[in-house]
C-alpha cells in the first residue's frame, strides 16, 4: 500500500503535521536536516496526539551534575500532554526509556521539481 | 456507563472577576494590578506550561476558560455523565498569606461567576465553593450564601501551608455539614521540602502526596470525623497509591500512641475507609494486577474515584489511564458510583432538596 500524505513544501525543517494513512493517525515531521520521518500520532502512554505537541531540543544526558547540553533542536518530538520526548531521528527512540519507541513509517519522497516533491508512506 | 470526573479545572481572569466584585476590591486589580502570590521557582515544564498544548484555544486565550471548548475536547468527547469543578487555584483566596478581606471578596466574586458562567450553563458541571478559610467566620458567612446552592457539592481547601484540622477552621467544617458539602483538598503550592521548595520541579511533583498525606493524618488525629460524622473528604491530585502505607502506619502510631489523641475514637484506617476518598490523576503506571493488589491493601474499592485534571499537563485519559480488562463492576465504581456516592447532591442529580428557594449568582 501507498498513499502521498504530504508535499516536501508543507513542512519546513523543525515543523511536523498530521496526516492519516491505512486508516491510522499518523505524524509527518521534517528533521531539522531536512529529511522527513513518519510515526504514529498517538503517544504509547495514553494515546496523546503527538502532532499538537512540538518538535524542539532537549537536554542531552550528562556526568557533570547542574550542566545542561541542549541539542537536537526540530529533532525532538515532545507529547502535548506528559512531554514525553522521542528522538525523530533515533526510530522514534524516547529519550527517558531507551527500550520504547513510537512505531515509525516507511517514507519516501518523490520529487516533483526542485521545490517540492511527494511524500508517500508506503507498506 | 456513566463517567463522574472527579477534577476539572475552569479558569478565571481577573478581568471576568470584576463584575462580581465591590469597590474598593475591584480597584485593587483595574489600577493597582493585584495579582495573586506566586512562590514556585520553576515553570511546569511541559509543552504549554501547567496546560495541555491541544487544549489551549484557538485564539489564544488560556486552557480551561472556555466552556464551548471545554464541552467539545473533554465533556462530549469522553461522555461525562458529571464533572466536578475545582477552579485554577487563582485566585486561590484560602492561600493568601494576608489580606484576608480581599481574599474573602475574592472568593464571593468566584463563586458568582463560576455559578452564572458554568454551573447554570452545562447541567453537567457541578462545583466547589471557594472561601477565604484563613478567616473562619467570613468563610462561614460565604457558605451560608451560596452552600445550599444544588450544583455546590464540596467546599474548596487548598494543600498549601495551613493544616486544616486545627479547631481554628472546625467552623467550616460544621458549616459544611449542614449544607451537605464535602470538603475538597487540591494542592497549591505545598511546601513539601522543609517550608521551601526542592531544587527541581520533578522533585516537587513526586512528592505531591506527601503533602496529601499531611493533611490526611492531620484532620484525622484532630478528630475531625469524629466531631463531624456526616463529614466527607476528597483528596484530589494526590493519586491513591500512598493510601495502604499510611493506613498501616496510621494504624500502627494510633495503637501505641492514642493516648495524646483520645478524641479519636477509632482506627485511623476505618476512618479513611468510611470518611475520605481519592482522586486517581497522576496516576502512575499500573499493571492490572498492581492497581488490585494496591485496592486489597486498601481494604476497598469504594474509595477511589477516576480525575482527568483537565486541562493539565499532567490529564489522564479516562480511555487509557487505568490498566486494561478490569472488570466492569470495578469500573463502574472508579468511574461513577464511588464519586456518586461520595457526593450527596450528585446523587439528587443537581435538583434542590426542596428547602432552598433562593436565587445565585
Amino acid at each position: 500500500m501507498e498513499k502521498v500524505v504530504a508535499h516536501t513544501d508543507d513542512l519546513a525543517p523543525g515543523e511536523m503535521m498530521e496526516a492519516e494513512f491505512d486508516g491510522r493517525p499518523v505524524v509527518i515531521c521534517r528533521a531539522s536536516d531536512g529529511d522527513f520521518h513518519a510515526f504514529t500520532n498517538l503517544c504509547p502512554h495514553q494515546g496523546a496526539p503527538l502532532s499538537k505537541g512540538q518538535l524542539c531540543g532537549a537536554p542531552e544526558p550528562t556526568d557533570e551534575i547542574g550542566t545542561y547540553n541542549y541539542k537536537n533542536e526540530g529533532n525532538i518530538l515532545r507529547c502535548p500532554w506528559h512531554g514525553r520526548e522521542f528522538n525523530i531521528k533515533d526510530s522514534g527512540r524516547m529519550l527517558a526509556n531507551e527500550r520504547q519507541k513510537l512505531r515509525e513509517y516507511k517514507l519516501s519522497v518523490e520529487e516533483l521539481s526542485v521545490a517540492d516533491g511527494n511524500i508517500i508512506l508506503y507498506k | 456507563m456513566g463517567f463522574i470526573d472527579t477534577d476539572i479545572h475552569e479558569r478565571v481572569s481577573y478581568e471576568q472577576l470584576l463584575p462580581y466584585l465591590e469597590q474598593p476590591w475591584r480597584r485593587y486589580i483595574t489600577d493597582c494590578h493585584w495579582m495573586q502570590e506566586k512562590h514556585m521557582p520553576y515553570t511546569q515544564p511541559a509543552v504549554a506550561g501547567v496546560d495541555r498544548a491541544d487544549a489551549q484555544l484557538p485564539d489564544g486565550r488560556p486552557a480551561g476558560s472556555d466552556l464551548g471548548f471545554m464541552q467539545e475536547q473533554l465533556l462530549d468527547s469522553n461522555g461525562h455523565e458529571y464533572g466536578i469543578l475545582t477552579g485554577a487555584l487563582d485566585p486561590s483566596p484560602s492561600s493568601m498569606h494576608g489580606w484576608y478581606e480581599m481574599a474573602t471578596a475574592l472568593a464571593s466574586a468566584y463563586n458568582d461567576w463560576q455559578i452564572e458562567h458554568w454551573l447554570e450553563k452545562d447541567s453537567r458541571l457541578y462545583g466547589s465553593v471557594h472561601i477565604a478559610a484563613q478567616d473562619p467566620a467570613a468563610a462561614v458567612q460565604e457558605i451560608e450564601r451560596v452552600g445550599d446552592h444544588p450544583k455546590m457539592v464540596q467546599i474548596l481547601l487548598p494543600i498549601d501551608d495551613i493544616l486544616w484540622g486545627d479547631p481554628f477552621y472546625h467552623p467550616i467544617f460544621e458549616a459544611a455539614e449542614k449544607h451537605q458539602l464535602m470538603i475538597g483538598m487540591h494542592h497549591n503550592e505545598p511546601p513539601i521540602y522543609y517550608g521551601k521548595w526542592p531544587r527541581y520541579f520533578i522533585e516537587w511533583h513526586t512528592l505531591i502526596p506527601t503533602a496529601h498525606m499531611n493533611q490526611v493524618t492531620n484532620m484525622i488525629f484532630s478528630g475531625v470525623f469524629e466531631k463531624f460524622p456526616g463529614l466527607k473528604l476528597m483528596m484530589i491530585e494526590g493519586g491513591f497509591t500512598y493510601v495502604p502505607f499510611l493506613m498501616r502506619k496510621m494504624d500502627q502510631q494510633y495503637t501505641d500512641l492514642r493516648h495524646e489523641v483520645p478524641w479519636v475514637k477509632r482506627m485511623p484506617s476505618d476512618t479513611i475507609r468510611d470518611h475520605l476518598c481519592f482522586t486517581t490523576q497522576p496516576l502512575e503506571e499500573l499493571k492490572k494486577w498492581e492497581l488490585l493488589q494496591i485496592i486489597e491493601q486498601m481494604g476497598s474499592d469504594q474509595i477511589i474515584s477516576f480525575s482527568t485534571d483537565y486541562p493539565h499537563w499532567d490529564y489522564d485519559s479516562p480511555e487509557r489511564a487505568l490498566p486494561p480488562r478490569l472488570d466492569e463492576a470495578l469500573k463502574r465504581k472508579l468511574f461513577s458510583e464511588n464519586a456518586r456516592q461520595f457526593y450527596p447532591k450528585l446523587r439528587r442529580g443537581g435538583k434542590t432538596d426542596g428547602k432552598s428557594s433562593r436565587s445565585y449568582g
